[in-house]
């Protein structure tokens, strides 16, 4: 990994530990002392640039880098635009040299650049424009610039936010596809929830943080089972399966839906074990029957009352205002046994689309305007996002005390 | 002024004048002037300055006082009070706002001057304080016309944010009863609804319409907004994506049943099974794969007169990244997601 040709390496050549290209013998004992031939290749090297950092150069060049938007513990991030064009806003995700990670690039960072790259040229996956490293070899994400915030900002603003059945089937509908693309490249998202969606500022949900992503695994590779935020956690993840497929990626969907419906988590386990204990309540409890092998799963522990698996009535009382085909769909997606849980495909293909009411046209979808700017900034700190654009000269300009307005 | 890590009011306040505490006197009232900032209790004051001016109590401090300039403190630190009346005094004088300046930089050192001035008069000697009072007095003189002005424009502005937040407010307001009427209404609908049905099956009637009940409850699922997005094509939100609609799966086609020893050797395993792991999705990836790039001729993907500010690389660099991301997919970088 440390041979990355995303981080400019310009201190190869000044190693003085390293051979002399030139001297053929190889020993550096011979010739001069160790520190005045250092200098030396110190003054060689620096005028010409090799081609790598020279093309890392033009990259960095073509953006500005504004103000800072956020801080977080894996990276920050900043507002941008391009060099030609000030209109065109971008995000610069810069990540923090992480301690465990001092002589090469943070997985998480390798699997965002890797992944977005992949999935390029989605209207529903976040844009990535650009890398390049600045000094210290930090990592730079150029990222597009959403300014509305997350469907999680949404969903929670009770008071100011109302949307019904179409809305949600607009933003269910952009979601599905982001994740079947996802899934036709043979990518797994292994993160997907209300605040990974961001909100572009024409409406449209783009699905970002690719820090967990992997591509599907072959037969025999083990992949970790610790993966997906643990509302979102699909039962055979926390039974420890290490071979599992896009299934646990369309579980997420599922609460993800169900989470716009009562627009509260459906099942926000405070542990592991209450998450399953949540999911056997709510949805029934996995056997052998209604998923065959299941106990044959590594950390497979279900609470001893056995729920029968929920039907669609049960679904309906809660999940009713998006008509019975949406519940059909919802319970589709929640199936336990991951082998019948439907595909991303499938989802695309489900009659919900084409019921009554139609999805909302995107640029008619409710926005939250107001503390959309402080929440974005919350979502930075965690690890990804795009957030809000402030007045750039006034946050120049040098604070004015006035305690009056204290009164 | 209580003081709330003080709940029980242990803590002494005494009245430096008649001696009197809080312990004793729960209602005791503190008050100050703001011609020196010594407090008092009110009794004090009262006794003190009813008959007309008198000096401050305190000793060393020859003051005169009068009764009508008393008052409570906001804060409980008398000094935190005093500043707070100095920098009231001298935002009233120093009202310019940023577009009065040419510059950023001279709207800069407008408040900086403004905040040294208001530094010299709260923590200065009495020689400085003096110059800055000086100071601040021939700057409201010189600038009367630009103060009053500035004074009418902020009084203005706050008049219009005050209106927009009430007319915000009122808009909510509005919004939320329209919203609970509506709810009523459809209630009232639906129980009307029901009753009509009742009847119709009490008089024998079979129910050939549960049109009504349906319409209401569509109405209701579907918000405000179901009228709107009428006019959408379906098929552009329902499909597959209007831009990704289908990726070709040209120069060769799946078929059902497909092997490989690696699948053989899994497919019966229990992990495997368990976990839901997909060997068609693997089928697919391996073909896919096998046949991704053909077809595709390099020398014609080339941008003429490309990379001409790279030295000899011939690459464009909107491509390093393209390249990067190639040789992280590649190279011993894919050791990193075996997990």
């Amino acid at each position: 990994m440390a041979n990355s040709p995303l981080v400019a390496r310009p201190t190869d050549a000044l190693q003085p530990s390293k051979p002399l290209p030139s001297s053929s013998g190889g020993t550096p004992s011979g010739g001069l002392p160790r520190s005045a031939r250092g200098q030396r290749i110190a003054a060689e090297a620096r005028p010409t640039m090799d081609l790598m950092e020279q093309m890392n150069e033009d990259e960095k060049n073509k953006y500005i880098k504004g103000k800072k938007l956020g801080e977080g513990t894996y990276a920050n991030v900043y507002l941008g635009h391009s060099c030609l064009d000030a209109s065109v806003k971008v995000a610069i995700k810069k990540i923090k040299v992480q301690k465990e990670y001092q002589d090469g690039i943070a997985p998480d960072a390798i699997r965002e650049m890797k992944y977005l790259q992949k999935l390029r040229g989605h209207a529903n996956i976040i844009i990535l424009h650009s890398v390049f490293s600045s000094k210290d070899q930090n990592l730079n994400l150029v990222l597009e610039y959403l300014p509305l915030g997350d469907l999680e900002m949404l969903i929670r603003d009770v008071d100011h936010v109302r949307y019904g059945a179409a809305d949600i089937k607009a933003w269910m509908g952009m979601l599905t596809r982001a994740v079947w693309w996802c899934h036709d490249n043979y990518v797994l998202h292994r993160d997907i929830k209300p605040n990974n969606l961001l909100i572009a500022a024409d409406g449209e949900v783009k699905l970002a943080d690719f820090g967990l992503a992997r591509s599907f695994a072959d037969p025999g590779v083990r992949m970790t089972a610790n993966v997906i935020t643990r509302w979102y956690r699909p039962p055979e993840l926390l039974f420890g399966a290490r071979h599992y497929s896009g299934a646990v990626d369309i579980w997420s969907v599922g609460l993800v839906f169900a989470e716009l419906i009562i627009r509260a988590p459906y099942l926000p386990g405070n542990s592991e074990v209450e998450q399953i204990a949540l999911i056997c309540r709510e949805i029934g409890t996995p056997t052998e029957e209604n998923w065959p092998g299941v106990t044959q799963l590594k950390e497979y522990t279900v609470p001893s009352d056995v729920t029968p698996v929920a039907g669609k009535d049960k679904y309906m009382g809660r999940f009713g205002a998006v008509g019975s085909d949406g519940v059909d769909l919802l319970a589709k997606t929640l199936i336990l046994d991951p082998r019948r849980r439907i595909t991303a495909r499938e989802m695309l293909e489900h009659r919900w689309w084409k019921a009554d009411p139609k999805p909302t046209p995107k640029y008619d979808l409710p926005k939250k305007t107001a503390g959309a700017e402080e929440k974005a900034a919350a979502d930075l700190k965690r690890r990804n996002g795009m957030a809000e654009d402030d007045d750039v000269r006034g946050s120049k300009v040098a604070r004015k005390l006035d305690f009056g307005a204290a009164r | 002024m209580s003081r709330p890590l003080d709940p029980l009011g242990f803590e002494d306040e005494m009245c430096p004048v008649c001696k009197s505490r809080k312990y004793l006197n729960p209602d005791i009232v503190f008050v100050f002037n703001p011609e020196c900032y010594h407090s008092m209790c009110l009794n004090c004051a009262n006794r003190l300055f009813n008959d007309g001016p008198n000096q401050c109590p305190h000793a060393g401090c020859n003051k005169t006082l009068r009764r009508k300039g008393f008052r409570s403190a906001f804060f409980g630190d008398l000094a935190v009070e005093r500043e707070v009346d100095i920098r009231r005094r001298v935002a009233a004088v120093f009202n310019q706002v940023e577009d009065d300046f040419e510059t950023l930089q001279d709207y800069n050192n407008y408040l900086q001057m403004v905040e040294d001035l208001t530094f010299e008069l709260v923590n200065g000697t009495d020689e400085k304080r003096r110059q800055a009072e000086a100071q601040l007095q021939a700057w409201e003189a010189e600038h009367k016309a630009d103060i009053e002005r500035n004074k009418k424009a902020g009084r203005e502005a706050d008049e219009m944010s005050r209106k927009r937040l009430a007319a915000e407010r009122d808009a909510a307001r509005q919004r939320r009863i329209e919203a609970m009427k509506e709810a009523e209404e459809e209630k009232r609908e639906r129980v009307k609804n029901r009753e009509m049905e009742l009847d119709n099956l009490a008089k024998g009637i079979t129910p050939a319409t549960t049109e009504p009940s349906t319409k209401v409850q569509l109405k209701r699922r579907g918000g405000n907004r179901a009228g709107a997005a009428t006019n959408e094509p379906l098929a552009q939100v329902s499909n597959l994506g209007a831009d990704a609609s289908e990726v070709e799966r040209f120069r060769y086609r799946m078929h059902a049943g497909l092997s490989h020893p690696l699948m053989e050797k899994y497919r019966l395993d229990r992990q495997h099974v368990a976990g839901g792991y997909s060997f068609d999705d693997f089928a697919a990836r391996a073909l896919y794969e096998a046949f991704a790039g053909l077809g595709v001729f390099v020398e014609d993907e080339k941008e003429p007169g490309g990379g001409a500010s790279v030295g000899g690389g011939g690459l464009s660099a909107g491509e390093v990244t393209t390249m990067a991301a190639g040789i992280a997919a590649t190279g011993d970088v894919d050791k990193m997601d075996l997990d």
